[in-house]
């Protein structure tokens, strides 16, 4: 293997965060205040490596001649380190002619236009963070930890998209869990704390329990996790799920029952990672963490993972349209719903996570239109986002550094004056968030917009869009009877899907629907701009006011915090308008194996930039930044005017539509009773029963102890009688 | 040996033995679940030991063997140690307390009984222990009258 071959790249990738991590565990203690070199430097190379690798699959891929008349070509990599596991004859299986006799785990990492994007933009937000984060968690007694848990924490996150074989993929699902469950609870003391670490976890479980069983699933159906094809010792070929051989056949994947079995499966999972309603309530608790780990959370790992899982099975879901309009409907709601609540969030990272779990719901509605612009769109938001939300994020840590811990919006205002580089960046990164052009999150948002638009109103589409819904139809229906033959194989699967389901969601998908959606991320994208908006002017203008907390050195955040924002608001800034204009990343990712399926490529449309569209959206968002300033700008930047103005809707958004409240009442105090009864049962009835057998001997005890009296002729008796007793024994045995 | 085989009937002489023996035996052994007294019942306990012993020789002489005759020797021997030290154990004891009731030595009972307390012990009359004094230097020593009593009869 060439020193410098894509698959040894690829898998310096992952290992070199590992390393650094294993050495910040290492070394941390005889590095101490420089804990974060080993991090910062194994990222670093990470990023560069990453990087390299972008351009290599770009070159590999033709970026700028691919037109969008012929579909592209599927380019992928897949380097298959060692086999995990093998259980199993894989020859026999061969013969048998069914491969599910045989299972072997192959650690292989693949590379993908896909996975290259994921890639580069995981290790560059992860390591711009943690540069901002030596400023910031500087003087904590965790700092070697805190850095160790970023370097794994990129680690698992590379790992989870480069994996290519859904058991890895479940593994390092795992595994970026354990690590935001280690950042969340970093500072374990609060208790607040080490409530939210753990709260993130349980809710994450519920999704993972959906992605483990998804992958049964998957393995009962497909007869392998592989996304790619592998050869078998004897020469056959097994077609991967995700492999070019399946890829080319329409029919190859399995809709009715248990395809919209494992879709659901598959949302349920991304809900929870992704923080998607009814598995969002992590997210907003998860702030308890340090700021740049939310950064971290919020931009690069974590919650893209949802939006990575279902993109890269989008042949898998195109195969059930019900199950994608279904992740259309759970993004829209969830977009609206947590903006409504951004609303009235008073603490700044409040708002920015809402504001995540709203934007994840745009990635989700844009997924669920299941044609290519859909999924690129997706992908292209989530590049964009990722840039400016680890901006706010920082802005907001750097805010609350400078505050001295306050982050409550009403207790300080003007900050512009105090922190000009900080207001400037945290002012671009709401441009690009509210989606004003030419930000970055103009560009991605009216491609959503675009997408679901287009499922809506298909004739104003042309021929190719039209083609979309169509197509989707036929395809479910060639696989209705290969759904069919599996079902008879796995009835269980059948069963535990339900029969009716897969139709019944596949009512929903229709043009009326997609329009409710449209309008719904259309007032969504005004309220986005009205909270961000409400948020710049609470904190950065009017008088300027700064909590006692904060003592008399309110400051602007060291240069180790402060460029890391500039280049993140750069970023913001130009990032959307070149990879739009360019159409670089849409063609590039259109290369990406998933994407190449029939079903989505036949969905492909020209690049384009629809007026209408940005009219509307601009139009949304100045409304939105109107009405924040009309409330919140200036003098009146702490008035309590959405209060308000809203009138009894405002407990209803304060109280985060009661979600938390419904789950404690439903779900955690009944577990809560059944666990005090369980409690109950083994203390007085478990307990009770080993007690009542200790006590047993004691009883007897206290019977026989009457005859130790102490008492020499009473022992003297005792032995007469015993001996009295042995000869009478001995004497009736000799007489028989 | 010899000489008592041939005046009296071999099998009579052993049951005499024996009988005696079992007297002794029967006697030591009432004696030491009946009485109180440490050394009443130290008594009877050699006197179970002496029947035995009896037994021992009658046995032996009747079969000839002086394995029971020196067993016997053996016994006596241990026996005058053993009430040599059991002898100290009782002066030392009532030393301690003034008494030879073994109903006053129970303390190695299990130690949350009460006491077993069929008839209150007499109370002891704790005489204070007279110490002889040195006269003063010169001065002829007053007569002890106990002294001066005593010395008569020796």
């Amino acid at each position: 293997m060439n020193a410098l071959s894509p698959s040894t790249l690829l898998v310096l990738v992952p290992l070199l965060p590992l390393v650094g991590a294993i050495l910040t565990v290492a070394l941390g203690r005889v590095l101490g205040a420089r804990a974060h070199l080993p991090a910062v430097a194994g990222i670093a190379a990470a990023f560069v490596v990453a990087v390299m690798l972008l351009f290599g699959m770009a070159r590999e891929v033709g970026v700028g001649t691919t037109g969008h008349d012929h579909a592209a070509k599927p380019v992928e990599m897949v380097t298959t380190l060692w086999e995990w596991a093998v259980v199993g004859d894989a020859a026999a299986a061969g013969d048998a002619g069914s491969a599910a006799q045989s299972f072997s785990i192959p650690v292989a990492l693949r590379l993908d236009p896909l996975t290259a994007t994921l890639l580069v933009i995981i290790t560059g937000v992860g390591l711009l963070v943690a540069i901002y984060s030596i400023g910031y968690m500087h003087g904590d007694p965790g700092y070697p930890r805190f850095f160790a848990l970023v370097s794994a924490f990129v680690f698992s996150m590379s790992m989870l998209v480069a994996a290519s074989n859904f058991l890895l993929v479940y593994v390092f699902w795992e595994a970026v869990g354990a690590c935001s469950y280690l950042l969340i609870g970093f500072w374990f003391t609060k208790p607040e704390a080490a409530k939210a670490a753990k709260k993130a976890f349980l809710v994450n479980r519920i999704g993972d329990f959906g992605l483990a069983v998804a992958t049964f699933l998957l393995w009962m159906t497909y007869g392998t996790l592989n996304f790619h094809d592998t050869t078998l010792a004897d020469g056959t070929l097994m077609p991967g799920i995700l492999g070019a051989t399946r890829l080319a056949d329409a029919s190859a994947y399995v809709g009715g029952a248990v395809g919209t079995a494992i879709c659901l499966l598959f949302l349920l999972a991304a809900c929870g990672k992704s923080a998607q309603l009814p598995l969002h309530v992590w997210l907003p608790d998860a702030m308890e963490g340090p700021t740049p780990a939310s950064s971290l959370i919020h931009a690069a790992t974590m919650v893209t993972a949802g939006i990575y899982l279902v993109a890269r099975t989008a042949p898998l879901f195109e195969a059930c349209p019900g199950a994608l309009t279904l992740v259309s409907i759970v993004g829209a709601t969830t977009a609206l719903v947590a903006a409504l609540i951004g609303t009235v969030q008073n603490d700044l990272k409040r708002v920015l996570a809402y504001s995540t779990i709203s934007q994840l719901g745009y990635m989700f509605a844009s997924l669920g239109t299941g044609t290519l612009l859909g999924f690129t769109a997706a992908i292209f938001h989530l590049v964009t986002h990722a840039f400016f939300k680890a901006l706010l994020f920082m802005g907001a840590g750097s805010v609350m550094h400078s505050m001295g811990g306050v982050i409550d919006m009403r207790r300080f205002g003007g900050l512009r004056r105090i922190m000009p580089i900080t207001a400037a960046t945290f002012l671009v990164g709401s441009l690009a968030l509210a989606g004003v052009a030419p930000f970055a999150g103009f560009f991605s948002k009216d491609e959503i917009l675009a997408s679901l638009h287009s499922r809506g109103w298909p004739d104003a589409h042309g021929e190719h869009l039209e083609a979309a819904p169509a197509g989707g139809h036929a395809n479910a229906a060639a696989t209705f009877h290969l759904a069919f033959h599996t079902a008879s194989v796995t009835p269980d699967a059948a069963q535990l899907a339900g029969g009716a389901r897969g139709s019944a969601l596949d009512a929903l998908n229709t043009p009326a629907t997609w329009r409710i959606l449209f309008w719904m991320s259309l007032v969504t994208a005004a309220l986005t701009a009205f909270y961000t908006f409400r948020a710049v002017f609470m904190t950065f203008t009017g008088p300027t006011r700064v909590p006692e907390e904060a003592g008399h050195h309110a400051h602007e955040s060291p240069p180790s915090m402060t460029i890391p924002l500039v280049i993140l608001a750069a970023l913001s800034a130009v990032s959307g308008w070149w990879l739009f204009s360019t159409h670089s990343l849409a063609s590039f990712l259109a290369s990406t194996p998933s994407f190449t399926a029939p079903s989505v490529a036949s969905t492909a449309t020209p690049p384009a930039f629809h007026w209408d569209l940005a009219i509307q959206g601009t139009l949304a968002a100045a409304i939105g930044i109107v009405v924040a300033a009309l409330g919140h700008l200036g003098r009146r930047s702490d008035g309590p005017q959405m209060e308000r103005f809203l009138g009894p809707l405002e407990t209803l958004f304060a109280n985060r539509f009661f979600f938390d409240q419904i789950y404690s009442a439903l779900i955690v105090k009944p577990l809560e009773l059944i666990a005090t009864l369980a409690a109950l049962i083994d203390r007085r009835v478990i307990d009770g029963l080993v007690d009542a057998i200790a006590r047993v001997p004691a009883g007897l005890g206290t019977v026989v102890r009457h005859l130790q009296s102490g008492l020499m002729q009473r022992y003297a008796l005792a032995g007469v009688i015993g001996t009295l007793l042995i000869v009478l024994a001995l004497v009736a045995r000799a007489m028989g | 040996m010899n000489l008592l085989a041939n005046t009296v009937a071999p099998s009579a002489l052993v049951i005499d033995g024996l009988v005696v023996g079992a007297i002794l035996f029967a006697l030591g052994l009432v004696g030491i679940l009946a009485r109180r007294n440490l050394i009443v019942m130290f008594l009877c306990a050699e006197l179970m030991l002496q029947g035995i012993s009896v037994s021992l020789v009658s046995w032996s002489r009747h079969h000839g063997d002086w394995g029971g005759h020196v067993l016997v020797i053996f016994v006596l021997t241990v026996a005058a140690c053993e009430a040599a030290v059991a002898l100290v154990f009782v002066l030392q004891a009532f030393a301690r307390t003034g008494r030879l009731d073994s109903a006053a030595w129970q303390s190695l009972r299990e130690s949350n009984l009460p006491r077993t307390i069929d008839r209150e012990l007499p109370a002891i009359d704790t005489v204070p222990p007279k110490f002889p004094k040195l006269a003063p230097a010169g001065v002829e020593p007053a007569a002890d009258e106990d002294a001066l009593h005593e010395r008569e009869h020796v």
